[in-house]
Parts: C-alpha cells; structure tokens; sequence
C-alpha cells in the first residue's frame, strides 16, 4: 500500500516519475485511470446537458468512448502487470472519505485476479455498446440522457468490480442499480416503460437493505470495511478472517442482496419487464453486466461463503430453482427479447449454483462467454427479426422447424401443466403481487384515506353550515 | 484574532444576520423597490448568507469553543454560537436564498415577500440563541407569518386551522415547560416533579413541532394548502430539532448524556419516518408526496439526535441538512411546474419531461440526493445514522433502513409519475428561468460537493457532536471497543 492520498496525487505521482517506478506504482496509477476515466466523461457530458447546453451526438459518442477506451487499455495494461506477477493482489489506498470515532469509510481499490480480468471485459463491453448506440439512438430525443447513464453505469461497474472496501462496493452497486432504473424507464412517454422502471428498482431497493446490512455488520465487527480486514491471500485461494457467526450472517445478506440483481427467485419478475428499455442498454445491462453484478459479489466473498454452508446450500438451491423456473417459463415466450431475457436468467442461475457448489474460475469462466454471447444476441435482435421477416417474404409462409424437443417425450396432461405453469410465469408473480403488494398497498390507501379524513374534520370551519341527516338543507 | 475582537465581530455578525431580512421587509413594505419586490428581499437574504459563511469562518478561527453572550437562563445564553450554529446558520440562509429566487412572480405581492422575511429574520434569530424564553418567543414569531400566508391562499383556510391548532398547543406546551425548568431545572441532582414536568412539556411541544406520529397532520396539510414557499420556509429549518438540540440533549438526567424524553420521542420519531415514506408510496398528488418524503425525514433527523454517541448524532446532523437542501429543491422544481402547468397529480403519468427537461433533471438530481445517491451528502448521512442506530439498537437500524427504501421507491416514482407518461398538452416549452437554475445550482452544489468531500464538515460536526454530549472526539480508526478487548483478551 503506498498511501496515495486523494489530495497528494499530483506530487506522488510527479515524485514517482523522478524516482524509482514500483511496480504497486504503475498498478495504482492504471487503477485511478480505470476508475476515473469514465467518471471524468460523465462530468464531461452531463453538466453541459444540465446547464441546458448539450454536446452533439458525435462529440457525445467519441466523450463516452474515449473514457470507456482509456479505460479498457489501462484494464489490459493492469492484466499484463499483474499476469507477469502471477496475479499477486495489489491495494491501492486513495484516502479516506471520512471517519467518526472508529467508524472510517475508507477508498481502497483492489486489482488481483478476479477485479482485473474482469474490469477489463466491462469497460471493453461498455466501449462496444457505446459504439453501436452511437448509430442506434442516432436522433433520438433522449441521446444524450442515455449516454449519461452509461457513463453513470460504468463507473459505478468499475467502481464495485475494484472496490476493496465494502463501502466503495455499495457505491458501485447503487450506481448500477439507478442507472438501471432509469434506462428501463428512458422510453418515459410508454406507460409500460415506466412500471417496468418502478418494479425493478423496487426490487433493487429492497435487495440491497442486504448489503447495507452487511456492510454495518463488517463495520461493527473489524472496525472497517476494508476488505483485508476480511479476507487473507490472493483470489482466489483467500482464508476468511472473520469469526464463524459473522461470515454466516453477513454470507445471508450478501446472498440476499445478490437475489435482486441478478434477478433469482423469487425477485426474478422484473427483467422480462427491463427489456423496455432501448436495446443496448438490454444488451449491456441484463445480458452481460448487470444481471451478473450479484454473481461477482458472490464471487468477491467467496471466502467468507467457505465459512458459512448454510449459504451455499441456499445459493445452489436458488440458482437451481431459477435456472428450472427460466428454462421452462422462457420456452412460452412470444418475444424475442423476453425469450433472451429468461435465458440470461437461466444462466445466472446456473452460474449461482456453480458459486453454491465451491467452484471460482468456472463461474468467471461462464459469466464472461455468456455476457459476451448474450449481449451479442439482444443487440442482434432487432435486425434479426427483420431478416426473420424477409426470410418468411421470401419463402411465403413460416420457414417451420424440424427440431426435436424433449417436450414430446412428455405425456399431454404434464405438457398442458408446463404450459400452464410457464404462461403464468411460474405463478411467482401472482403470488408475489397478491400475497405481499396487493395487502400493503391496500393498507396504505387505507391508512391516507384515514388521514385525509382527520385532517379534513381538524381543518373544517366551527361556523360552516352542517350537513348530513339532521342539519343539511337537502 | 484576540479573544475580545472575536466576541466583538461575533456579536456584529448576528446582528447583521437578523437584520438584513428586517430591513429587506421594511423597504419592501414601504414600497422602496416598485420595480422588483424580489431585488431586495434576495439582497437581504444574500447578506445573510454571506454574513452567516462569516459567523461560520469565526467560529472556526476561534478554535471551535463555543460563544455565549447575553444574558444565560435555563443553560442556554441569547446568543449563542456553536459547531452546530455554523452549520445550520448557512444551511437556513441558502434555503431561504434559494425560495426567494425562485418564487414565481405572480407570487411575490408585496405582503407574501415582508412575511417570508420576517418568518426568514426569525429563523436566523432561533438559530443564533439558546434562550428558552428567547425561543419561546422566536416560535411564536417564526409561527404567525405561516398561519397568515396560509390563511390568505385561496382554499388554505382549513390548512391553516390545524396548523394553528397544532402551534398553539406546541407554544403553550413549550411556554409552560420552558417555564417549569426554569423554575426547577431538572438536570440538577435534586430535580422535583416540577422540572421533570416541564421537560416532558417541552418533548411533548418539540413531538407536535416537529409533526411526530400521533401529532403529524398538520404537516402534509401544510404542504397541501399553503404555498410552497410557506410550506419550505416552515419546516426545512427545523427549529423543533433545534430546540431539542438546545434543551433537551446534553442536559444529562440519568448519566449518559441523553435526556430521557428525547429517548422517547426518538421512538416515536423512528416510527414517523417509516411511518412517513410508507404514506409518500400512495400519495395522489405531488405536494402529498413532499409532505409525507419532509415528515418522514424530519423524523429521522430527530430518531437521531436522540443517539447516544457521536456518529449518530453526527448522522442526524448530516441529514437536517442533506434532505432539507434536497427536499428545498424538489419542492421548488414542483413549485416551478406548478407555477406553468397547474397542480401536477400522480394517480396519472403526467407527461411534463417533454415540457420541462430541465427542471426534470434537476427533480431526480435532488430525488437522488434525497435517497442517498452515493456522492451526495446523503449517502454520508445514511451510512453514519444506520451504523450509529445500529450499533446502539438494533430495532432502530432496521427501521432507519426501512424508512430509507421506502423513501427511495416513493421519489423514484414520483419522478416516473410527473416527468414520464405521454405528452398530454401539445403547448410552449416551460423552459427553466435563470435565477430558477441559478437557485437548484446553489442548492445542488452544497449536496454534491459535501458528498464527495465530507470530511470537513463530519470533523466539524463530530466536535460539535462531542461538545453537545460531553463525549471525547475518538481517535480515527481504532477499532471498535468490543475489538480492543478481545484482541487484548487474546
């Protein structure tokens, strides 16, 4: 650790330039330039936007792709450094953002083997987007806006993938889930656009009490959220330094808060729903980075998760359920992008599984091919509908498939039950919205009406003539 | 600076501060500016603000003790000026900068402008004292100019009735309280029934000031049927906190520097503030939506001031003034809106971002400050007032944390609900006015630029904290007790 404070940077670095170069040296510097590259080019654009004077499209696509670009090559570079030092973790300490009494919230990025590649894959796949939204929202009334968010949306990537302290995690992790809402919600003349946006970042609100829970118990157990206060080693062979009960209940609240993101049961309905948004926001955010942040949270405390079974057990069983509930409620889709989006669900949930069962490369494996093949997908869909389309003109009907499925193997009863449970999205939702919305909701209603009722009668006028039975004129 | 010069510019500054909007009301009054109503009254309050940045740089250059001047009864001075005063003093200045500028024309008579400074210069008053019969008055003053503007707006009559219910039987309460402590203060060892019974006075007038469940209707009513302007100005300030900061905390009654009706109150005020955000979730209109989101984190800021350490009272402290600037900003987006387009309701998508993408921008990034978007002050605020509640009960984090998803979702929704929707009028964009943009900016930088660098202002307060409790300020990244005695143990 070399101490870099926030307002020393300039002189360390200058100072380093002149000196010897350490190797932490470099590692540090291409760490800031990661993070701060695609924060510099939210500023860039969107205080311009907020002072009514935004950039033009191709000035505002070159911003965002220049700081996703910066971004990815000092990635690369990080991954060299650190491949050539057999992926040994390096802390880097930027300050810390305040204290009170024992309680510190500290700014420490962690570049090892699991944060570099990683990062390296997002703000790579960020850089991409970026260029195909460029022709994509071309004159769109909202361009600029969902440049913004995406820029908000890789630097909250980049900070929760090289957070080394639970805090910067959680801020990364808010960053994701604001954008997220607001990007299903950009289309915001479309009433669907707008519950769908409600829904999910209800979902996220509620998931993330998990990490904000976790992240007290951390603070209230070690005094910081450092995460090398919690874990000894390098990933991904870390030795969990917290007592056997802390790993276990934080374990429960990091599983609950990864639920939400990542979409499993039983807070897996809003993605179909997010597919409203515009589609290389669907690309990046529910099929290659968003739906897998709950898996790298997962992955990033995996040893803590070695010290608590019982999370295991709960994390193979959800995947498990999830990646079934996906499989089968997804074959009864109508659309193309909801079809996408149950089959992002149900590899989420088999990376979850593979998390459960103790495995750490494999699930890194997986969520980088399945990102990369699945945003490739959703940002192929538009276009393939339309060859879809002139296919079927060509040939003069539908094209047919000879596939086999293993649905025939099935007898008709069961089929119409599948059919049944799929159509109805597997009733989670139903249950969900009668079980828990319906009855709070109606609570509340009933609970303002009640208030309105008494502020009516404390507010009414002692000389107002009375009405009802006995004293009205009707 | 020597000592005497200190006291000597202190004094000058406080004067100044309560004067200037005084002296605003009386040119407007006698019809000094015919042109602009706004130019003075901004005028008055711009010198307050720069005079209050003043009393803050003091108060710092004076090695942060606290200043007392006056005559001291019941614990407190007339003037008095602490870490805690040069904060909030500059956060009550900017808020009501801010309402000022951006108050629509049609609003700014000549009456409406002389009661929001005069209702401005009481504000200033109450934050600069520790008087208790000085702050019986001062609520009283800060009192009447928001039962008249609300008397006078068309359809307020019955807003302005519970108000006034509510005030008058929070000023008797105080009155009687303040009184009874006085007479047998009940921090001293050989307190009687008296004193005691004045404190509970004084809690109860601070829970109906503070619109604390069951004692809360007045406080969406005001949103609902006073202008915005009124609504703000009565209640960002807190003075109700204040108050309880003044009388009730550091006026230890069983050794452990809390009083116990505050610890009472804070109950009550952790079930407002969840109590509260649940409301904001079925609010039909806007300005129910603000009052209910103000109720709710007004509560909050009072569940914390009843902690028992530093960091929770830290916590409470950051959000008085992390969601009263960003609450200040959306109720003027709404007020600007309102201003153009007529009340804006949420049972129905309204459709208004085509119409005013500026002002659009400007209500999430307040929303977002509101729910403690990380880089703003709130997002401090949050992780000091859960961690402190937490580690103290833990019934009281959970609700901390509940109140604060709660308050999330109701924002976000109430941003879908006015901005989204298709756009319903084919009319004029309602672009946003210069002093419009130049207000949410003051009001936004504060929240941006203390959220990403806070450590000046949780140091300051800390100490103020520390002072207020009688706790020493801890060293910095020690471990927590429970640690050091196990590693000791060990």
């Amino acid at each position: 650790m070399n101490g870099w404070g926030i307002p020393g940077i300039t002189p360390r670095i200058a100072g380093a330039m002149v000196q010897d170069w350490g190797t932490h040296d470099l590692v540090a510097l291409l760490v800031v330039t990661q993070l701060f590259a695609p924060a510099a080019t939210l500023a860039a654009i969107g205080l311009p936007a907020l002072f009514g004077r935004p950039f033009g499209e191709r000035k505002t696509t070159r911003l965002v792709g220049a700081g996703f670009t910066i971004g990815f090559v000092a990635g690369l570079a990080m991954l060299v450094v650190l491949a050539a030092r057999g992926y040994a973790a390096e802390v880097v300490h930027l300050g810390t953002w305040f204290s009170v009494g024992h309680h510190q919230a500290t700014i420490e990025l962690v570049a090892d083997g699991l944060s570099v590649p990683y990062v390296c894959f997002s703000t790579g796949l960020c850089a991409l987007v970026n260029a195909f939204a460029g022709k994509y929202l071309h004159r769109e009334p909202g361009f600029t806006r969902f440049f913004v968010l995406l820029a908000l949306f890789g630097t909250g990537m980049n900070l929760m993938v090289l957070a080394g302290s639970i805090d910067v995690l959680f801020a990364g992790w808010e960053f994701l889930g604001i954008s997220s809402a607001l990007l299903i919600g950009f289309f915001h003349e479309r009433p669907n656009a707008l519950r769908a946006a409600v829904r999910a970042f209800t979902t996220y609100r509620i998931c993330d009490v998990g990490l904000l829970a976790a992240g007290v118990v951390i603070h209230r157990a070690v005094g910081s959220g450092d995460f090398d206060r919690l874990f000894d080693g390098t990933w991904p062979t870390e030795r969990c330094l917290l007592p056997a009960g802390t790993a276990v209940v934080v374990s429960l609240l990091l599983v609950f808060a990864a639920l939400g993101k990542s979409a499993q049961v039983p807070f897996s309905n809003w993605l179909p729903r997010a597919m409203e948004g515009p589609t290389p926001s669907s690309a990046i955010f529910y099929g290659a980075l968003s739906i897998h942040a709950g898996a790298y949270l997962l992955l990033r405390f995996e040893s803590l998760l070695d010290a608590a079974p019982i999370a295991r057990v709960l994390i193979v069983l959800i995947g498990a359920g999830t990646a079934l509930h996906a499989a089968v409620v997804g074959r009864v889709q109508t659309d193309l992008k909801s079809m996408l989006a149950y089959a992002s669900m149900m590899q989420a949930g088999i990376i979850f599984a593979e998390i459960g069962l103790g495995l750490r490369v494999v699930p890194l494996v997986h969520i980088v091919s399945h990102a990369v093949l699945r945003s490739l997908q959703i940002l192929r869909s538009p276009s393939a509908l339309h060859d879809r389309h002139e296919l079927e003109a060509a040939l003069g009907g539908h094209p047919g498939s000879g596939a086999w499925s293993l649905r025939e193997l099935l007898p008709a009863g069961v089929q119409r039950q599948l059919y049944r449970v799929a159509l109805d999205r597997g009733f989670e939702e139903m249950a969900i919205i009668r079980g828990v919305i319906n009855p709070v909701w109606t609570l509340l209603e009933r609970l303002a009406g009640l208030e309105k009722a008494w502020t009516d009668w404390l507010g009414r006028s002692p000389r107002s003539p009375r009405t009802g039975r006995d004293g009205g004129l009707g | 600076m020597t000592v005497a010069s200190i006291h000597a510019s202190m004094i000058i500054l406080i004067a100044v501060i309560v004067a200037a909007p005084l002296v605003a009301a009386a040119a407007v009054a006698v019809g000094m500016s015919r042109t602009s109503l706004r130019t003075p009254a901004a005028a008055g309050l711009a010198l307050s603000l720069v005079v209050s940045l003043g009393i803050t740089w003091l108060w710092h250059a004076s090695d942060g003790a606290a200043f007392e001047y006056g005559e001291r009864l019941g614990g407190g001075s007339l003037i008095h000026v602490d870490g805690i005063t040069s904060v909030l003093l500059p956060y009550v200045a900017v808020v009501e900068l801010a309402i000022i500028l951006v108050a629509p024309k049609r609003f700014l008579d000549a009456k409406a402008t002389v009661r929001s400074l005069l209702s401005a210069a009481a504000t200033f008053a109450v934050f600069s004292t520790a008087h208790p019969l000085a702050l019986v008055a001062l609520w009283i003053a800060t009192a009447v100019p928001t039962w008249m503007s609300t008397r006078g707006t068309p359809g307020g009559r019955p807003a302005a009735r519970v108000f006034a219910t509510a005030m008058l039987v929070a000023v008797v309460c105080f009155a009687v309280g303040t009184a009874l402590m006085i007479v047998d203060p009940p921090w001293e060892r050989n307190a009687g029934i008296a004193g005691n019974a004045g404190g509970w006075l004084v809690a109860l007038a601070v829970l109906i000031r503070k619109g604390i469940v069951p004692f809360h209707s007045w406080y969406p009513s005001l949103y609902s049927g006073a202008p915005m302007s009124t609504a703000l100005g009565a209640t960002m300030p807190q003075v109700a906190a204040y108050t309880a900061v003044r009388l009730l905390i550091g006026h230890a009654d069983h050794g452990d520097g809390v009083a116990m009706e505050l610890v009472v109150l804070s109950q009550l005020a952790l079930l407002t503030a969840v109590y509260g955000a649940a409301l904001a979730l079925v609010q039909r209109d806007l300005r129910g939506l603000i009052g209910t989101l103000a109720m709710s984190q007004s509560a909050m800021v009072l569940a914390g001031l009843a902690g028992k350490e530093p960091m929770e009272l830290n916590g409470a402290l950051c959000i008085w003034i992390s969601s009263g600037l960003a609450l200040t900003g959306i109720g003027l987006v709404a007020w600007s809106i309102e201003s153009r387009a007529g009340p804006l309701s949420l049972a129905t998508p309204q459709g208004r971002f085509r119409d005013a993408p500026a002002l659009a921008s400007f209500f999430l990034l307040f929303g977002l400050a509101v729910i403690g978007l990380p880089g703003t002050l709130s997002f401090v605020a949050d992780d000091l007032i859960v961690s402190g509640s937490l580690n103290e009960q833990l019934h009281a984090g959970l609700m901390t944390i509940a109140s604060t998803v709660l308050c999330a979702i109701a924002v976000l929704r109430g941003w879908f609900m006015v901005f989204g929707g298709p756009t319903a009028i084919d009319g004029p964009r309602h672009l946003i006015l210069q002093r419009e943009r130049v207000a949410m900016t003051g009001l936004l930088l504060p929240l941006f630029l203390l959220g990403l660098y806070p450590a000046p202002l949780v140091r300051s307060l800390e100490r103020a904290a520390g002072q207020l409790l009688g706790v020493p300020v801890e060293e910095a990244g020690n471990p927590p007790p429970s640690l050091q005695e196990s590693s000791s143990g060990s």
